[in-house]
């Protein structure tokens, strides 16, 4: 890592040289447009936080030679340069200041262009700085989108306030038969990394689970259980986690404008007690698929998705065909969301409660998350399915749990996928992944949540050069808010995957699990 | 000897002497001083020969399966790995072979200079000096070993990187002596002093013998290697009927890349339903490797490009995205999926690839020629190659694992209705080339009443064995049932060991569908519906 860095200082060193910084000057004589500033990414009308690292951009005017932006809050200003490639990146500590004093307010921000027969000023563009922050840290893995194979890829961590970021894991750099190994699925505890844990697959595989500075590595084998724990969420309160067991597969399109398919044969939902490493079902049944967990900030709830796909079988046909049937129906496939009461105290679950019935209307949820005062379940909608991230219908939507108003974060979504999202302590911001740039790789934006439950338009995270949301060949995968910082250091994690056997966590029935394995339960909608 | 006598002012040739004498002695002269030149200046010659000329098309092929671009952020897939450095400086120096006589040079030049320094720092005395040349024709001989491995899972990087890391070695090696000893450096454009005429043959020998060895074992146990290379080359610059001359030239060279490119020439040439068998499709094993070391089928040189080019967008991307999951981006993928991306209207993504593109050096033609296209559909749709695409494009969607594996010229088993007369004869001649009989029979519907071309003619006659009077519903049909019947009542000897008799059958049968029917591609297998690929995790 440190050769890299060494490398990635002497070639930067090198670019500094050979390029010159533009200067940042006012032009003293320039003419108005009345055309608008095309500016990438689009950080036109966002709201930011007030702790967002500079979001630089590109201008894009292929007539003009140089260009200066001029950004001014309450009582600060800003200037910034460019020169013939467009790239305004500003100063952080100027950018900080901006920011601070513009609390509340707006920013205003004037671009120049230089071009043949002089300076241009284009109209201008506000944005919004919002009172509130965001959490520092968003923590992501970087893979290439979707497809079936991987090899170098790894957990980062990002420092939103500035553009450091740093491995939290990253698997085997150098191909290895004995060593390749995916990493996945990635969870804090209500936004602190004191409490997380990831999947590896493959050679070493495993749930590590971090606490208290340390890692293990666990496993859920047992005969009742379909396969390892898939989509976790951490307990609030105990030291709990919901998982999801979920046998599944993917399939390519051959003339779609949705490349993948990803489809579960069967689903259910365990809860494993980190403390004494047992795990027990939650529901266990063989028709209903129940899939992606998500505790309440008070713990007391479990919600999650929930699809019937008997009728979706031909009832002649024996169970080993149901992923071939499934396949042939993908696009009948729908999810509602659920929940079910949980007491922390007896650890007994109640039962199945249908939250959002998305089923009539011919929609499908997935990825459920409260927000952290309880009141607000966001999640995504799209047409069918549950892998929403290869949906193009998929859109962000929430459910006010005082009202039971279900509505679109309209202002938040696109015309193209808008999925995986996770909420930021103070439940006034969101980050969620979007295929909207380029359709195919995913990028993270941050949206403001006001609190009447509206979403704003939001902003892909910046990048100190802007252009890297081109020239990056991964995406971003699964991002998670943190207040803090992860603290293990890879080699540590390293060594736990590499050098110790997953313990084999006992299974504990659980009494009120819900158990039905060749009929309905009451997470399913009810029939004629 | 022979050295001094060459000094010494030739004698007047008698004018009575007749043309002949004068010219055998011109000749033999020139050959003389030829053969006197220095040995170094011979082996410069010699391996630029090869590298620049022989090897050329394989080095080419490398570049084309490597990236570079200044960018360490990009390339940081490469640099993450051990002697990251060395990798790229090494796909640097190989973006010299878009001009294969200069990326030769370079490496010539590289060879020659590390055979000098070899000399130098080993202080070789005259019929040692021969050793000399031992770690260049090392170097020559490992990469014909290892032939298409070379480049098929893009360790690029270390075609100049090793020559690169040796001669620094070298170098420093040759400092260090010369900080110490004084030693002077040998003589790089004359004979070294004293080297007797023994001596200097000796090394020309020694140079001589094992760059022969070197080719010959080239093409004694890897021909495929450069025909291969040269195929994906012209498929690049869509030299269709280059293609189909060099596939016919070396026919009884069996390979699935061979064919593919074969195939997609005849395809785009039209002419896939008359010239598809003259060339033998046995598919002999190769010698590739993948990622774990183990035998590799190759089908990484060809599945992108066959989806692409069988209208099969999606699954060209898919594997191209395969590809560059495990090998990182290369300049071939990235081209690939430029276009895929154009033809399916992507635009914001063909805009990525090409920003990407547009920082390696050499690929401003590519560049130039598909930039246009960008939200462009009717400059897409008016581009030749994309416009025959197209026609064969699926009408409707369905998976990828519905289909028979690999998508080589699409085994469009699925595929019942076809945008176009083209992609029904694509469709019959992949039944054919499955030898699936009963889906070719359900696909003549279309043509009944035509006079079919000779492939599927001959294909109609063997499907009569499944459906008697078939043949009834084509015309010009009659005059090949005597042919056909000749045909089987000939082959009846060699029926018991099929296996066995076909590579001597094949010159013969050349082009002759019911000779491949009977005979040709007996490992293919028939898989039809495959299920849903699954796994007991998440997905990514």
């Amino acid at each position: 890592m440190m050769r890299h860095k060494v490398l990635y200082t002497v070639v930067s060193v090198l670019f500094v040289l050979v390029g010159c910084k533009p200067k940042a000057e006012l032009p003293s004589q320039f003419a108005e447009t009345n055309s608008e500033v095309q500016i990438y990414p689009d950080y036109q009308g966002v709201v930011v936080p007030p702790n967002i690292a500079p979001l630089n951009f590109i201008v894009r005017d292929s007539a003009a030679t140089a260009f200066v932006a001029h950004l001014q809050g309450k009582g600060h200003e800003l200037l910034a340069a460019a020169s013939k490639n467009g790239v305004v990146k500003m100063d952080s500590a100027e950018w900080r200041a901006l920011l601070q004093a513009s609390k509340g307010g707006d920013v205003s921000v004037d671009v120049y262009a230089e071009r043949d027969e002089g300076w241009v000023h284009f109209k201008p563009y506000k944005f919004s700085v919002a009172q509130e922050p965001i959490d520092t840290f968003v923590s992501y893995r970087l893979i290439e989108p979707g497809y079936e194979l991987y090899r170098q890829l790894g957990i980062y961590q990002r420092n939103l306030t500035t553009f450091d970021e740093v491995p939290i894991y990253e698997n085997n750099r150098q191909y290895n038969e004995g060593e390749n190994h995916c990493i996945n699925c990635h969870n804090f505890r209500m936004g602190s990394t004191e409490s997380m844990l990831f999947h590896v697959r493959s050679n070493h595989s495993g749930t590590v689970i971090v606490q208290d500075g340390k890692a293990r590595k666990v496993q859920f084998k047992d005969s009742t259980i379909i396969a390892s724990g898939v989509y976790p969420s951490w307990h609030p309160t105990e030291n709990l986690v919901a998982f999801s067991t979920n046998k599944t597969g993917q399939v390519f399109h051959l003339y779609s404008p949705e490349k993948i398919e990803v489809m579960d044969e069967r689903s259910d939902l365990l809860l494993y007690d980190v403390t004494k490493n047992e795990v027990s079902h939650i529901i266990r049944t063989t028709y209903d698929l129940e899939t992606f967990p998500c505790w309440s900030p008070d713990g007391r709830t479990l919600y999650y998705c929930s699809t019937y796909v008997k009728p979706l079988l031909i009832p002649e046909l024996p169970d080993s065909t149901i992923t071939q049937q499934l396949l042939l129906k993908y696009d009948s496939v729908r999810y509602n969301l659920m929940s079910i009461p949980f007491d922390p105290k007896t650890r007994a679950f109640g039962q199945p409660k249908m939250e959002v019935e998305a089923t009539t209307e011919n929609k499908s949820i997935s990825v459920p998350r409260v927000s952290p005062d309880g009141r607000y379940v966001l999640y995504t909608k799209g047409d069918y399915g549950q892998f929403h991230i290869w949906h193009i219908s998929s859109d962000l939507w929430v459910k006010d749990l005082q009202t039971e108003e279900n509505y679109p974060l309209t202002e938040a979504n696109s015309d193209d996928v808008d999925s995986f999202h996770s909420w930021s302590s103070n439940g006034r911001w969101f980050v969620f992944s979007s295929r909207r740039m380029d359709h195919n790789y995913t990028r993270l934006f941050v949206a403001y949540f006001d609190e009447q439950g509206r979403a704003h338009k939001p902003f892909v995270i910046p990048q100190e050069d802007p252009e890297w949301n081109v020239l990056l060949l991964k995406s971003y995968n699964v991002p998670e808010l943190s207040r803090d910082a992860v603290h293990i250091s890879p080699q540590a994690l390293h060594q736990c995957i590499y050098e110790t056997e997953a313990e084999n966590a006992t299974y504990k029935p659980n009494p009120t699990a819900i158990i039905k394995l060749d009929g309905m339960t009451g997470a399913s909608p009810k029939k004629p | 000897m022979q050295q001094k006598s060459s000094k010494q002012p030739r004698k007047a040739a008698p004018k009575q002497a007749s043309a002949s004498f004068k010219k055998k002695e011109s000749i033999f002269s020139f050959q003389l001083s030829v053969a006197k030149l220095p040995v170094l200046i011979v082996f410069f010659l010699l391996t630029w020969l090869w590298a620049g000329w022989y090897y050329g098309s394989v080095f080419y092929i490398s570049r084309e399966y490597s990236l570079w671009v200044a960018d360490p952020r990009i390339m940081n897939f490469v640099l993450n790995q051990p002697y990251g450095i060395l990798r790229y400086i090494g796909r640097a120096m190989l973006l010299l072979y878009k001009f294969p006589w200069l990326g030769g040079l370079l490496l010539a030049l590289m060879l020659t200079a590390g055979s000098w320094l070899t000399d130098y720092c080993l202080r070789l005395r005259g019929s040692w000096r021969a050793i000399q040349y031992v770690p260049s024709l090392l170097y020559m001989a490992v990469v014909t070993w290892h032939g298409l491995d070379i480049f098929f899972e893009a360790r690029t990087g270390f075609i100049f990187g090793i020559p690169l890391l040796a001669l620094i070695v070298l170098l420093i090696c040759a400092l260090i002596i010369r900080s110490f000893s004084r030693k002077p450096a040998p003589a790089f454009f004359r004979n070294p002093e004293g080297e007797t005429v023994r001596q200097h043959f000796l090394q020309l020998g020694v140079v001589l013998v094992v760059m022969a060895a070197i080719v010959g074992f080239d093409m004694w146990k890897r021909p495929y290697v450069r025909v291969i290379c040269r195929l994906l080359d012209m498929e690049y610059r869509q030299d269709w009927v280059g293609i189909q001359k060099l596939a016919r030239a070396n026919s009884t060279m069996s390979n699935r890349p061979m064919a593919c490119s074969y195939a997609i020439a005849l395809v785009q040439t039209g002419q896939i339903a008359e010239r598809m068998y003259d060339i033998r499709l046995d598919y002999d094993s190769l010698h590739v490797h993948g990622m774990d070391g183990m035998h590799n089928n190759a089908s990484v040189l060809y599945v992108p490009e066959g989806n692409y080019y069988a209208g099969f967008l999606e699954s060209s991307q898919h594997a191209c995205m395969e590809q560059m999951v495990m090998t990182g981006p290369t300049i071939r993928l990235l081209k690939l999926q430029i276009k895929c991306a154009l033809m399916r209207e992507e635009w914001e993504l063909a805009e990525k690839y090409l920003a990407i593109l547009r920082r390696v050096p050499f690929e401003s033609a590519f560049v130039k020629k598909y930039e246009p296209m960008v939200r462009r559909l009717d400059l897409v749709n008016a581009d030749k190659e994309m416009a025959l695409i197209r026609l064969t494009e699926p009408i409707h969607d369905s998976f990828e694992n519905q289909y028979q594996q690999p998508l080589f010229m699409g085994y469009n088993l699925l595929l019942v209705e076809g945008r176009s007369s083209q992609a029904l004869t694509n469709s019959l001649c992949v039944c054919l080339y499955t030898k699936l009989m009963p889906q070719f029979i359900e696909r003549l519907e279309p043509i009944v009443g035509t006079t079919p071309s000779s492939i599927i003619m001959d294909g109609i006659l063997l499907a009569e064995n499944k459906q008697p009077g078939l043949s009834q519903h084509f015309s010009g049909l009659n005059f090949r049932q005597p042919q056909l019947q000749t045909f089987l009542r000939n082959m009846q000897p060699y029926m018991k060991d099929r296996a066995g008799y076909a590579y001597e059958l094949f010159p013969k049968y050349k082009g002759y569908y019911p000779y491949y029917y009977f005979f040709g591609n007996l490992k293919a297998t028939k898989k039809g519906y495959t299920s849903l690929s699954s796994s007991s995790s998440g997905v990514n």
